[in-house]
């Protein structure tokens, strides 16, 4: 929810900016579109499908998110020159690494996920256990690169909880400035043209 | 019958290919930022469980 709502506010701010600068909006060309959904479809099937859902944290849907994950990176990469790809490109690795040192799922630990609504107390959590649509429940101590995990949890007075993690800020914010900047790039191109 | 089939068809051939592109790119990107990002949501209509 956090990712979509930073990906529709760049999607109004891009158009508002772009008729603020009176500049026309284009939206980012990305080339080989088709990598995305290819690494998309695991996820679906794994993450987000009632079947996959079930399936245990220890098998095969282990690489499912990492196998995920260097298709998008691919992906990326081959796109790396569009403004907002390099900030995506960086929380894409972040979660990439934290995400295969734990077994090939997000690790939270059961204080974190103990604050969001449903979660049982520490003291109660099994861990081991999926949560969610890509963690799994890990002690800080099992946790291997804790600090790219889970960790963060949104301010109450928002009234929405959500824990992310470091590579989910640089997800957001890319995501935000893929549909924003248009306009903006576009205004320095022109100013630059303007200059010669 | 026939007539409503054509009148789809012309209805159909009048969409601009580039608003097609522009669902394609938007789609993509949503699909890239979802799958890419692992937060855990707590609020909203699923609550986590365990």
């Amino acid at each position: 929810m956090i990712l979509l709502a930073a990906l529709l506010l760049g999607l109004l701010a891009g158009p508002a900016l772009a008729l603020g600068l009176r500049r026309p909006y284009r939206l980012p060309d990305p080339r080989h579109l088709c990598l995305v959904p290819a690494a998309f479809l695991p996820q679906l099937l794994v993450v987000y499908l009632p079947v996959g859902r079930e399936m245990e944290p220890v098998s095969a849907a282990a690489l499912t998110l990492p196998v995920s994950l260097v298709v998008f990176l691919i992906f990326v990469w081959l796109n790396r020159r569009i403004p907002g790809m390099p900030v995506v490109l960086v929380g894409l690795v972040l979660n990439l690494l934290v995400i295969t040192a734990n077994g090939g799922w997000m690790p939270v630990s059961p204080e974190t996920a103990s604050q969001l609504p449903g979660g049982a107390s520490p003291s109660e959590a099994t861990t081991g256990i999926r949560v969610g649509d890509k963690d799994i429940l890990l002690r800080p101590e099992d946790t291997r690169l804790e600090l790219l995990a889970d960790r963060f949890l949104l301010p109450e007075w928002l009234g929405y909880r959500a824990a992310y993690s470091l590579g989910d800020v640089f997800a957001a914010a890319g995501a935000f400035w893929l549909f924003a900047s248009p306009p903006i790039m576009s205004n320095l191109n022109g100013s630059n043209n303007a200059d010669d | 019958m026939n007539k409503k089939f054509a009148d789809i068809v012309i209805r159909a051939s009048r969409i601009d290919r580039r608003h097609i592109q522009l669902v394609i790119v938007i789609v993509s990107l949503a699909m890239l930022i979802l799958g890419i990002g692992a937060p855990l949501d707590g609020g909203g209509p699923t609550r986590i469980r365990f």
